[in-house]
């Protein structure tokens, strides 16, 4: 197994010994399920109204994607509890130079990092996913549409993930790597409010917004633009941290 | 000295602004336990931490078998093992584990690990906790756990931060006995402020202060070439610096000097040269000063210096 399979791997380990990462599931899990109920019998009182309308939208519209949706919204405020550790919390417990005297590479350490907690953010994902698609057992879903979503939030998470290893590399605190990444993502989210009220919505400024990217993917398109940005977005955070770390190893931590 | 595994040369660090490790040469080689002592601040854990490839020097070189290692920064995944002064412990695994990661992380093939592992729980004396978590170990079992991950890929170089810490007087006197049967195979490089530490279990001992090396010698304190020499008559520096075969003098008490010899004279001609001045001989023999001696005088020096 590579060096960054094994670092990967161990985190996945070490969360699953952990009973944070339950409790944060378990707590995302009820949360999204109780959101989940009650937009399914929202839709069960409309369903007779809706009856009438010509392409009236269906439970995949009404249900599957406002839960999907506010996932992502919740996804900003759980990456950077997750992601905190990766690094922050090494260097807390200092527990860090175990990782930089291995003589593995700064790059494979904070790919493995980075793998070990999307691992978790994708399994919450996944988790959130299956709710709608239970309703498949009883009526017809709009899964190209679905599949999009889950796609487009996956990216998104990735995207979060990386930003938040990146702070976790930066900061020497846990919860300063936290409210960094929170920060960070929100600011990401709100770049472009001041030019979307005023109208603007295809200036640089908009591209730079998280919500620019995610919104088609819950509209069932899958552009390549929106895919390359969250890619380019994890890879440059990525590549910072790397940075990060090298600079760790030229100074007293 | 055999080829020496790792060589510091003309070493400095910088941190915060300030000068923490000045210019140190050393080296150190296969089958040599080398205690590095010094007061705190004297920058003992930089040093080690710059021979464990944790932290780049400012200047100057470190070399592992003959390779720059912060060039070739992965030269350090199979050959060193390193204890940091707190241990490096994932509280929420079990010592075994734990150690499973560590042997994999150092590069061990996946069919050799569980013999490694039960050749480091044995050699650590971990067989009853390992399958414990390491949060639930007291203070003593995870120093020794921190050793056993130093030492699980059986590297070259093995550097150890302070490993007696936590220990009590039975486990202290067990990490001798560990370190000393390391020391047959590996090269140890450990830091302590126990002195008896030092003259039991290593071979040689580095004396920083203040950054800068300033003694390297056999832990059982001889120092090779130097002389105790005690006289009747009271006498200065100048008187010593006038006598052909004095090299160097340095009073220990008002009538006894430490007198270092030029490479050519013996102590024959010490003698000889201060019978002929007419001071009294009252003492002349080899210098075996106690480790704890020197490194007490070298700290007093500069506290002196100071004052």
């Amino acid at each position: 197994m590579s060096a960054v399979g094994l670092i990967a791997r161990h985190e996945w380990r070490r969360l699953a010994v952990a009973p944070f990462a339950w409790t944060l599931a378990a707590v995302v899990v009820a949360l999204m399920a109780w959101q989940f109920l009650l937009a399914l019998q929202g839709f069960i009182d409309l369903a007779p109204k809706l009856g009438g309308l010509k392409d009236a939208p269906g439970v995949t519209d009404l249900v599957a994607l406002p839960l999907l949706r506010s996932f992502s919204n919740l996804l900003m405020l759980l990456v950077p509890l997750i992601t905190m550790r990766t690094f922050a919390g090494e260097r807390r417990a200092a527990t860090l130079p175990l990782l930089l005297a291995s003589g593995v590479g700064d790059a494979r350490i904070v790919l493995g990092k980075y793998l070990g907690a999307l691992g978790y953010v994708l399994a919450l994902v996944a988790l959130v996913a299956l709710m709608p698609l239970a309703l498949g057992a009883g009526t017809t879903l709009d899964l190209g549409k679905l599949a999009a979503a889950t796609l487009g939030l996956a990216l998104f998470a990735a995207a979060l993930t990386a930003l938040g290893v990146l702070c976790s590399a930066w900061a020497a605190q846990p919860a300063l790597a936290a409210a960094a990444t929170l920060a960070l993502t929100a600011l990401l989210a709100v770049v472009d409010a001041g030019a979307r009220l005023q109208g603007v919505a295809n200036a640089g400024i908009n591209y730079l917004a998280l919500p620019t990217h995610l919104e088609p993917f819950f509209r069932g398109i899958v552009a390549s633009v929106d895919a390359m940005y969250f890619m380019l977005l994890a890879g440059v955070a990525l590549a910072l941290a790397v940075r990060r770390l090298g600079a760790l190893r030229t100074r007293a931590d | 000295m055999s080829t020496p595994i790792l060589a510091l040369d003309a070493v400095s660090r910088r941190l915060a602004g300030r000068m923490v490790v000045h210019g140190l040469d050393l080296a150190i080689a296969r089958g040599e336990v080398l205690g590095l002592l010094g007061v705190n601040g004297a920058g003992k854990t930089t040093t080690l931490r710059m021979m464990a490839g944790v932290l780049a020097p400012s200047a100057g070189t470190v070399r592992l078998g003959g390779e720059d290692l912060y060039e070739q920064p992965e030269l350090a995944r199979r050959r060193i093992g390193y204890l940091p002064e707190t241990p490096p412990l994932h509280a929420e695994l079990t010592a075994q584990e734990f150690l499973t990661f560590c042997a994999r992380l150092r590069g061990l093939a996946r069919g050799a690990v569980a013999a490694a592992i039960d050749r480091t729980l044995e050699r650590c004396a971990l067989g009853e906790v390992r399958h414990r978590p390491i949060g639930a170990l007291s203070k003593g079992w995870r120093q020794r756990i921190g050793i056993a991950q130093a030492i699980v890929h059986a590297p070259e170089l093995i550097v150890l931060d302070e490993p007696a810490s936590g220990l009590d007087p039975v486990q202290a006197l067990k990490l001798r006995e560990l370190v000393r049967g390391l020391g047959r195979d590996h090269a140890v490089v450990l830091s302590t402020h126990v002195l008896p530490d030092v003259a039991a279990c290593c071979d040689r001992v580095a004396i920083l202060h203040q950054g800068v090396l300033r003694h390297t010698g056999p832990a059982d304190g001889a120092a090779p070439g130097a002389l105790r020499v005690g006289v009747g008559t009271p006498l200065t520096a100048a008187d010593w610096a006038a006598l052909a075969p004095v090299a160097a003098a340095e009073p220990i008490a008002p009538m006894r000097w430490r007198v270092r010899l030029r490479a050519d004279a013996t102590p024959a001609d010490l003698a000889a040269a201060l019978v002929g001045r007419g001071v009294g001989l009252t003492e002349l023999r080899a210098d075996d000063t106690p480790l704890e001696a020197t490194f007490l005088a070298i700290a007093a020096g500069d506290t002196a210096a100071a004052a």
